[in-house]
């Protein structure tokens, strides 16, 4: 996108006068703002969005005063956060102080640089993509230690420590997870892994049933490899049950300890960019990205229709077990499938890839990620270290030992 | 390479920190997240509980006990109704004995529900907390029937209780327990049975059984460690006797005997005996009976002195009582069992993490309004 944009600038005939390098800085300003502006949005829906997924598996019903359904609250706290009074510790290293959160939110919007949103929209498309994603995101772990020594404070100290560790340990594994889906693309440019996950076909290459291309579905290692990656991003990202960072019962706040107002924000709006990143990261590298899961249209009205068939009877079940259940999916499900039916422009548009799949995918993970949040206590420090060296490591080393077999069996690779 | 200069550090836990249950202080000796010393330091709460009792005619002091554990304000209101009541030897109608049992069983419960959800809480499980409140409210509800008050009651009187129960209340307490078994279900599903739960609890803070008696550990916290102490059974008061009910010990169900999951699973166990004994006592609670006719009109006390021992949800709580026969109290010390079992905090803490800690503090449940009165 920024060297379309920057072409497109050179192309008009009023800025001809126009250098090469203006034109492309200014691409890379005005890009470099959308995504600011993406994240900081995202941010502000995700926040509205956990707390009411939070107060629905409390029952409760969470914000609901500030603006229809309380869906201004956020932009309400948001404000709140920027009047505050910015307080910085006596005796704290000033200067790290006002970096540590600067270098923790560039790091998290950087990366969104290589994400492809939709077969067109994305920043830049980098023949290192991937790479470029696992390294930036680790620079996170600096903005981290940075801000927890500089608040000279103990518990930040502790919470910074726990950080690097933790960061550290678990970027073995879920680079060596990603790998493994390296090693079956042979690229790690982004649009490349997305284009191979294109069409159906069997499930683990000799099950006939008709799933999508994608990764998750290549073979039994990558499916594995799936759920190593989410755990291993988890923990990355410092959400729970590996948020020890932070863990509000035992540190207080860890890093963010002495932290208040705006650079308070800034720490929560990297966190939720970071959530946001490695969603984007699994969409894409193993649910196929902005991939349809529908072959054509009349693989998506017969989907549709299954999964709302399959839908109608967890109702009933569940209704006859629990007496309480939403009617909304199912409702929403029955529209959906009418109107596949009904309108074949819809079937296909469903059928298509675009940007629509690919978010439909990030939500569907964030939840997966904000349902952990809420419903899982927290590991301890040492269990932590164990979980990532002795259970995660070795079976992803074995994951990428067994992708390497099996693409060999299957052919894909001769040696 | 000259040797990096490396030191123990001070970690000042509290008394402002999330999960210190209230405002309890403790100084950490930490060598990284291993805590090799931790030295509870009390006194933030403090209210001369004892010094106003002093002060103060038998009747008044009945509302301070209430402030004192405030999250089983009715239990040791009626310790303390009990100890007076058995030095002017009043006979209490028995509709009054089985409501006060009928509280304090309503009371245990609710102040069980508080000890789990915060032990879920710090142990980082947030959801099972708002689950376990849900139904305390239920409780405090059926409080506020009978009481107006939602925490701190004033209920149980030297000699009888402020009101009878309102209609109604019989109807809505039996809706509580049948439904309240379910709900015991749900919070065994989404904690009891969880691994990370169990990783961070089983084998944690193991409290052997012979320092728990040193130390004067009571009350759930040793049961845990296997050993049957409850009062309710071992030197029945009130009408305990005439009801059938488990006195549930840690058994290392899930690893050591007395460990942080034993602690909590033995709370859980006595909610569902709570519920048991509230059933069998609304099931044979007479119709009629004045509940203030045993009320006297001047409390008195001949001379002497008594010390009575009632189990309250946290332990062994004492009253020990003066008397010089004037409407005054001479003396009234009370034996907290939250204070007891909070000094056992040092002996099964060292050795573990903060995060363990955290976990073992919780297991033991304290309420500093107790601990420091």
């Amino acid at each position: 996108m920024i060297t379309s944009l920057a072409n497109w600038l050179l192309s008009l005939d009023f800025l001809s006068g126009l250098g090469y390098w203006t034109a492309w800085g200014t691409s890379l300003f005005v890009v470099g703002t959308l995504i600011f502006i993406f994240i900081a949005l995202n941010a502000l829906i995700l926040v509205y969005v956990e707390r009411k997924v939070s107060a629905f598996m409390q029952v409760r019903l969470g914000p609901m005063r500030v603006g229809p359904m309380g869906t201004l609250q956020t932009v309400a706290d948001a404000l709140k956060l920027l009047v505050k009074e910015d307080i910085i510790p006596a005796l704290a290293d000033k200067l790290l102080f006002r970096v540590g959160p600067f270098v923790i939110l560039v790091a998290s919007v950087v990366t969104f640089a290589a994400i492809p949103f939709s077969e067109k929209l994305l920043a830049a498309d980098m023949n290192i993509g991937l790479f470029y994603v696992v390294s930036i995101s680790s620079i996170v772990v600096l903005g981290i230690v940075m801000s927890g020594w500089a608040s000279n404070n103990k518990w930040s100290l502790y919470g910074a420590m726990r950080s690097a560790a933790q960061i550290i340990s678990y970027e073995i594994p879920v680079g060596i997870t990603l790998l493994a889906v390296v090693a079956v693309v042979g690229s790690l440019n982004m649009q490349t892994i997305i284009h191979a996950q294109a069409g159906t076909g069997n499930l683990f290459y000799w099950i006939p049933l008709p799933l999508p291309n994608w990764y998750i579905f290549h073979n039994p290692f990558l499916f594995l490899a799936t759920f190593i990656y989410i755990i291993g991003a988890t923990a990355e990202v410092n959400r729970v049950p590996f948020d020890i960072p932070e863990s509000e019962s035992e540190l207080v706040a860890g890093f963010m300890t002495e932290y208040s107002g705006l650079r308070w924000a800034l720490f929560f709006l990297s966190e939720y960019a970071n959530a946001t990143l490695i969603a984007f990261i699994t969409a894409i590298v193993f649910l196929g990205g902005w991939q349809s899961p529908f072959a054509d249209h009349r693989g998506a009205q017969i989907a549709v229709s299954i999964l709302t068939g399959l839908a109608i009877l967890w109702t009933l079940f569940i209704r006859l077990k629990a007496q309480r259940l939403s009617i909304y999916p199912l409702a929403l499900g029955i529209i959906v499938t009418l109107s596949a039916w009904l309108f074949p422009g819809f079937a296909i548009w469903l059928a298509s890839p675009g940007l629509f799949w690919m978010l439909m995918k990030v939500a569907a993970i964030i939840f997966l990620l904000m349902w952990f949040r809420w419903t899982f206590p927290r590991l301890r420090v040492d269990q932590l270290m164990y979980i990532s060296w002795k259970v995660i490591l070795p079976i992803s080393l074995i994951n990428l030992m067994g992708v390497a077999i099996w693409l060999w069996l299957t052919g894909d690779i001769q040696f | 390479m000259a040797r990096l200069h490396a030191e123990e550090m001070i970690l000042n836990m509290g008394p402002q920190h999330p999960s210190t249950h209230g405002v309890l202080r403790l100084k950490l000796r930490t060598d990284g997240e291993i805590v090799s010393h931790i030295e509870p330091v009390i006194g933030y709460l403090h209210r001369c509980f004892e010094k106003h009792a002093e002060n103060l005619e038998y009747q008044m002091v009945t509302p301070f006990t209430d402030r004192c554990d405030y999250l089983a304000a009715m239990n040791n209101a009626h310790a303390y109704a009990i100890a007076v009541e058995k030095m002017m030897g009043i006979e209490l109608p028995e509709r009054v004995e089985y409501l006060r049992v009928i509280f304090a069983e309503f009371q245990r419960i609710a102040s069980h529900l508080v000890a789990i959800g915060t032990f879920g809480l710090d142990v980082g499980a947030i959801t099972p907390f708002i689950y376990c409140f849900r139904e305390r409210e239920l409780i405090l509800d059926l409080f506020e029937m009978v009481s107006g008050a939602r925490l701190l009651y004033n209920y149980i009187w030297v000699g009888g209780l402020a009101h009878d129960v309102p209609p109604g209340f019989v109807e809505k307490s039996y809706e509580f327990l049948d439904m309240f078994d379910t709900r015991i279900a749900e919070y065994n599903r989404i904690l009891t049975g969880n691994k990370i739960f169990i990783e961070r609890t089983a084998d944690v803070g193991v409290l052997p059984a012979d320092v728990g008696v040193n130390a004067g550990v009571t009350g759930p916290s040793l049961r845990g460690s296997g050993i049957a102490l409850d009062l309710r059974k071992l030197q029945p008061y009130s009408i305990y006797d005439r009801f059938d009910f488990e006195v549930p010990v840690g058994t290392g169900m899930m690893g050591t005997t007395g460990d942080c999951w034993d602690r909590y699973w033995v709370r859980m166990l006595e909610m569902a005996e709570s519920a048991k004994i509230i059933r069998q006592a609304l099931d044979q609670l007479p119709v009629d009976g004045d509940v203030k006719s045993a009320i006297p009109k001047r409390i008195r006390p001949p001379k002497g002195e008594i010390y009575f021992r009632y189990e309250n949800p946290r332990g062994e709580l004492g009253y020990y009582i003066v008397s010089d026969g004037k409407n005054i109290p001479v003396r009234v010390k009370m034996r907290s069992p939250a204070f007891c079992n909070l000094s056992v905090i040092n002996e099964i803490g060292q050795g573990w993490m903060i995060s363990d800690v955290i976990a073992i503090l919780g297991s033991l449940d304290i309420v500093l309004g107790e601990i420091d009165r």
